[in-house]
């Protein structure tokens, strides 16, 4: 059929289908699942033709004739060329009154982003640039460079960890264009640069830990049907994700205290292993002008004992030194904080004294047994394997200024409670960068072997290039 | 499937956060001019680089009679030690022992029995090295961790590292493999500085395809100056190809194991350490799940809504 009338006809159930699919993706959106995923894509796998029947039912229902649908989108005339709608009127809310994203001529989709570099870049401006995208175009030419660029461009807009930016990403993608309609297009990889562009969509959002949302797996559905790669990936960063969401067995809470102090006290309690280890703060940080009109900035000071520490310290013997070494660092996510350790070399097993076991330590069960019981083999729970003999650690302190002076405060707070450190001399092995965790080295351990008055005479004229420094304890001393 | 990124942190992500589409780390994958039947073990070679070509090879005299002696001793060691029993223990230990120490870094030829790579070898601009630890009784694992991506227009993501254990030899360099059948649980001493780990087991594949097959979990290190003891359920290991979670879940045939790695690539720039004090298995009678995982349906049949 030919003539002008049936194709007029055409025309108008075509304009009302669209009008009716307008409707029922934005009821879609709006009201969430009212519409299971199968049942959607039944709806929306109709063709025009079915459409335009149902739109010729609602007919009386519908609204007055309009050009676009609710959707805002310029329905373009069917058997009309593009050129032809210059005649017409371009509507006022087309005209962009934001003069720096106006440009008639050849865009490049990375430029869009750019141009918002003069402004501040924000989860705003994001959104806005995107809507300019999605209101250029009814077809959404370039759709896929532009989503591309957007996921290169999130890291700078800090929208990278939002779920609704991404979801808004996804709507760029014209809906139902791309949805496989039988199995040979399911077969042969229906659209693959875009179904590649979702799935690399949806890969940055699992690369940042967002778990996608019920809106997202509509939209895949909308976009792509259930049968292609996105909604597959979906489904197994479904899967996957809640599996794996707790086995950190040391969790790191996802925002960690801005605060100095508050971030030593949670990595002092994470590295203590320890319920019963207490936090102290031996100073914080603040501010100082002294006479001269200096400021003397002062670094926090955070220490941490547990009591078993202080029962080894306790028994540690007076004449062997003590260590202050660090800075070791510790990572929590993405950040680096450095503690430093009180420790000591490990005594030599000559002179090892093995206390007996206080029998009244436990009243439920001997702790010792003169029993001669051999284990089968099969019972064995020991490794056999060497223990490794380290120095106990006696104490952990966090400061953001690690020399010599601020530690020298730190350990004589830690005096206070343990009275033993007047006597003991302490050493610092100090390094200027990062160290490894690893105790002493080689040329280190020489010097345990020198008698101790020899290294509280000692001054650092004579040790210029060696890091230990011992410490001035006739100061300290109360 | 990609592994979802760990510690806020889902988890096997961090493999495929980290691994272009090229693989780390591999046995070799076998250059054309030389045939299939080949069981040489190579360096890593990038895709795409030539490949080297020893041959002819240089002879040097004391180092082949070296090489003679060391051969021919393992095979004495294999033919007398068939007597004593499987693998060489007596029957009774090979059944009845609950925990085996595989690997103990007591002195610097245990090193030998490591590899150590990053991704520099897809031209990245991370650095990782291994050293002796503290008295010579661990091992050090450290260095840098760089995220910038080369720029060969077809790798995504980088930044990581990696330490494998190579694949046990027997005489005349053949291949063997660990049995750890009668084991279920990795038990490991380490000090790490808070940095999420992840532990790779390759076994023996069949099928050329499931070469990269390797099953994967995470080691999350708590940071400190104390040694932590990790134990890991093999039942916990999911499987993995080229770093990209699968499918279809099965749990580990631990009979033909041939290596162990720890690999790092939580795109946290910056420097690393991990202190590894030894590796073993055990036996937990405590622990009876076969799987962790369901081995769900792939594609099930669903009823069609008209």
């Amino acid at each position: 059929m030919k003539c002008a009338r049936c194709l007029l006809q055409l025309q108008g159930l075509w304009l009302q289908g669209l009008r009716l699919q307008g409707l029922q993706l934005q009821g879609l959106r709006l009201q969430g699942l009212q519409l299971q995923g199968l049942q959607l894509q039944g709806l929306q796998g109709q063709s025009a033709r079915s459409a335009a029947q149902r739109g010729a039912l609602l007919q009386s229902s519908s609204q007055p004739h309009m050009l676009r649908n609710t959707q805002h989108q310029v329905i373009r005339r069917f058997h009309r060329s593009p050129i032809n709608d210059k005649n017409q009127p371009i509507p006022a809310e087309f005209i962009d009154e934001d003069d720096n994203k106006k440009d008639k001529s050849l865009v490049i989709h990375d430029d869009l982003f750019e141009q918002v570099a003069r402004e501040t870049k924000t989860k705003a401006t994001f959104n806005k640039v995107v809507e300019v995208f999605i209101k250029q175009d009814v077809r959404r030419r370039g759709h896929v460079e532009f989503i591309y660029a957007a996921l290169q461009k999130m890291p700078e807009f800090g929208v990278e960890r939002d779920l609704a930016v991404y979801n808004k990403l996804l709507d760029v993608f014209p809906k139902e264009v791309f949805v496989p309609r039988n199995f040979i297009q399911i077969m042969f990889n229906h659209y693959p640069r875009q179904q590649e562009c979702g799935v690399q969509l949806l890969e940055q959002m699992e690369g940042y830990g967002i778990m996608p949302d019920v809106d997202t797996k509509v939209l895949l559905i909308q976009i792509f049907g259930v049968k292609g790669h996105p909604v597959r990936k979906y489904q197994r960063i479904l899967y996957w994700f809640p599996k794996f969401k707790h086995t950190n067995p040391y969790p790191i809470p996802k925002n960690l205290p801005e605060d100095p102090v508050d971030l030593a006290r949670f990595s002092l309690a994470r590295i203590a292993d320890d319920r019963d280890a207490k936090v102290t703060v031996y100073q914080l940080p603040c501010t100082d002008i002294t006479e001269s009109g200096e400021e003397i900035t002062l670094p926090h000071v955070v220490g941490i004992q547990s009591p078993s520490q202080m029962e080894l310290l306790a028994q540690h013997n007076p004449s062997r030194p003590v260590f202050v070494e660090g800075p070791f660092p510790l990572w929590l996510r993405d950040k680096c904080v450095y503690y430093y350790v009180l420790r000591a070399d490990p005594v030599p097993p000559e002179e090892k004294v093995e206390e007996p076991y206080d029998p009244e330590r436990s009243l439920a069960y001997p702790l010792q047994l003169d029993l001669d019981l051999d284990r089968d083999l099969g019972d064995e729970e020991s490794f056999d394997v060497e223990d490794l003999d380290e120095g106990a650690v006696f104490a952990m302190c966090m400061t953001s200024q690690g020399d010599q002076a601020v530690l020298n405060q730190w350990v004589s707070g830690l005096q206070q409670n343990n009275p033993i450190l007047g006597q003991v001399p302490t050493l610092f092995r100090l390094e200027q960068g990062p160290r490894e965790l690893q105790g002493a080295h080689k040329t280190k351990s020489d010097h345990q072997h020198r008698p101790d008055p020899q290294t509280q005479r000692e001054e650092e004229e004579d040790e210029v290039s060696v890091e230990e420094e011992p410490r001035r304890s006739q100061e300290m001393k109360q | 499937m990609s592994l979802p990124k760990l510690a806020r942190l889902p988890s096997a992500r961090l493999l495929t956060s980290v691994l272009p589409h090229h693989q780390l780390l591999l046995p070799p994958l076998s250059p054309l001019t030389i045939p299939c039947r080949t069981k040489i073990q190579r360096d890593y070679r990038r895709p795409g680089q030539p490949i080297e070509n020893k041959y002819p090879l240089n002879f040097n005299f004391s180092k082949g009679i070296e090489g003679i002696k060391k051969h021919f001793t393992l095979m004495k060691d294999e033919f007398f030690g068939r007597w004593v029993g499987p693998e060489g223990k007596p029957l009774i230990e090979h059944i009845l022992e609950q925990n085996l120490v595989i690997w103990e870094f007591r002195g610097p030829e245990s090193l030998e029995q490591w590899t150590v790579s990053s991704d520099q070898e897809i031209g990245g601009q991370s650095e990782a090295h291994l050293k002796m630890g503290r008295n010579d009784n661990t091992c050090f694992l450290h260095g840098k961790l760089s995220s910038t991506i080369p720029r060969d227009g077809e790798t995504r993501y980088s930044g990581y590292c990696n330490m494998r254990s190579k694949t046990p030899k027997a005489s005349f360099d053949r291949k063997k493999h660990y049995d750890w059948s009668s084991f279920n649980t990795l038990h490991l001493r380490v000090r790490g500085d808070g940095r999420p780990w992840m532990i790779n087991i390759a076994t023996e594949t069949y099928f050329s395809h499931q070469k990269d097959d390797i099953y994967n979990y995470f080691l999350y290190t708590r940071g400190g100056p104390y040694w932590q003891e990790v134990k890991i359920p093999f039942s916990k290991f999911f499987l993995s190809h080229r770093g990209r979670i699968q499918d279809s879940q099965h749990a580990i045939w631990l009979d033909k194991v041939n290596t162990i790695g720890f690999t790092l690539g939580d795109k946290a720039d910056g420097h690393f350490q991990l202190e590894v004090d030894f590796v073993a298995v055990s036996k937990d009678y405590a622990h009876t799940e076969e799987f962790a995982y369901e081995m769900y349906e792939r594609n099930p049949k669903r009823e069609r809504i008209e």
